[in-house]
């Protein structure tokens, strides 16, 4: 796919996959190509969801389009309401139809320690634990026993 | 910093200010609660400055189109060419740094009609001779689509502007109290200095006093550890 500007920065000469052509509309300009990216699986959370997956989102992330690129979508959500006009009334987001998402899980609290917007703002504090924590292997390793395996 | 930029910053223009720039924000919001009430201003996930309802990739298109008069960018290092590297420092396959990358920044250099580059740290090794990878080179050849590009480098010490015809940066003003051998002690390139360079005007006491509490307010908003600390007489 075509992206703006890049032509003539290291991104030539360091990401070989980067391809430079002439504009077929506008021979006389360079023009860089990228190849998208086609995730296998991708993890998202939502807002609320309906059982069908329909989501509903934080419109300034960009959880639609990493559905939309992947072959796979895993999508946890703070709450599984009955049907789509109540999805609507929980809060402000965008509708994600559910035929792009591969399977739901209802996991209340699924994004902390970041934020879910409107429901819960993100931990500050274990956040700055987890940045002290990923330092070393093992306070890492310590991190994960309490938090994730525990 | 936030003044320099903020007089940058036109009335009626559409402005936008991205990820990880407090400094910025608080420039633009000084100008638009001041002189440019008409512009359009753009604040990267901000609750009352963000008008797009399609995460990033809204922005980045609308970006891509060249809607935006005023963008700003940063780079780890900076070099006299406005070429800006935000990727590593040394060898690329042994780095002695690695950058987060450069998110856009290939293509927000380019579109946006003026950027302004901002680095809150002024040293030799922020601004070198030569930046090791270009994430983002400051000209292009005829043949490159490139409406815009850099325009100015505000940093503590001084404002450099670009000449875009040399493909250089120019020193056009010294920051109060700043003198011409410490700004070069502290920049790893030899300065070339615009012919009407003059000291900045420092912050008027209105400016200051609108810095510390309407900026202050709506900064806070997104970036609350930044606003708890970086308004203090002793520090802005």
């Amino acid at each position: 796919m075509p992206v703006a500007g890049h032509v003539g920065s290291d991104y030539e000469r360091l990401r070989p996959e980067f391809r430079v052509i002439s504009n077929p509309f506008a021979p006389a300009e360079r023009l860089m190509l990228v190849p998208p990216i086609r995730p296998d699986v991708s993890l998202i959370h939502a807002i609320a969801a309906t059982a069908d997956g329909t989501l509903l989102l934080d419109p300034m992330e960009d959880d639609a389009l990493l559905a939309q690129a992947s072959r796979v979508v895993v999508a946890s959500t703070e709450r599984v309401v009955g049907s789509r006009d109540e999805l609507r009334l929980v809060g402000d987001g965008m509708i994600l139809p559910g035929i792009h998402v591969t399977a739901l899980v209802e996991a209340a609290g699924g994004a902390r320690p970041t934020l879910v917007r409107g429901v819960y703002p993100a931990d500050a504090r274990h956040l700055e634990e987890y940045v002290a924590a990923a330092a070393d292997d093992a306070s890492f390793k310590r991190y994960l026993d309490r938090y994730v395996h525990g | 910093m936030a003044c320099a930029i903020a007089r940058e910053v036109r009335d009626g223009e559409t402005v936008a200010v991205g990820t990880l720039a407090p400094i910025p924000a608080s420039g633009v919001l000084l100008a638009h609660f001041t002189h440019a009430p008409r512009a359009t201003v753009v604040i990267l996930n901000h609750p009352d400055f963000w008008p797009f309802r399609n995460g990033s990739k809204e922005f980045y298109d609308y970006a891509q189109r060249g809607k935006f008069d005023l963008f700003f960018l940063s780079g780890g290092q900076i070099d006299r060419h406005g070429n800006l590297n935000l990727i590593t420092v040394g060898d690329h396959a042994r780095p002695t740094v690695r950058f987060p990358g450069g998110a856009g920044a290939a293509m927000l250099y380019y579109l946006p009609r003026r950027v302004i580059v901002f680095r809150a740290e002024h040293t030799p090794r922020s601004f070198v001779e030569r930046v090791d990878t270009v994430a983002s080179p400051g000209s292009s050849p005829p043949d490159v689509v490139r409406p815009g590009g850099p325009w100015k480098v505000v940093t503590p010490l001084c404002t450099f502007r670009f000449e875009r015809a040399q493909a250089r940066l120019v020193v056009e003003a010294l920051q109060p109290g700043v003198t011409r051998a410490e700004l070069q002690r502290q920049t790893g390139f030899a300065l070339d200095y615009d012919p009407q360079a003059g000291v900045a005007r420092a912050p008027s006491a209105d400016e200051l006093a609108l810095l510390r509490t309407r900026v202050r307010e709506a900064v806070a908003r997104i970036y609350p550890r930044y606003a708890e600390t970086a308004f203090d007489p002793s520090t802005s």
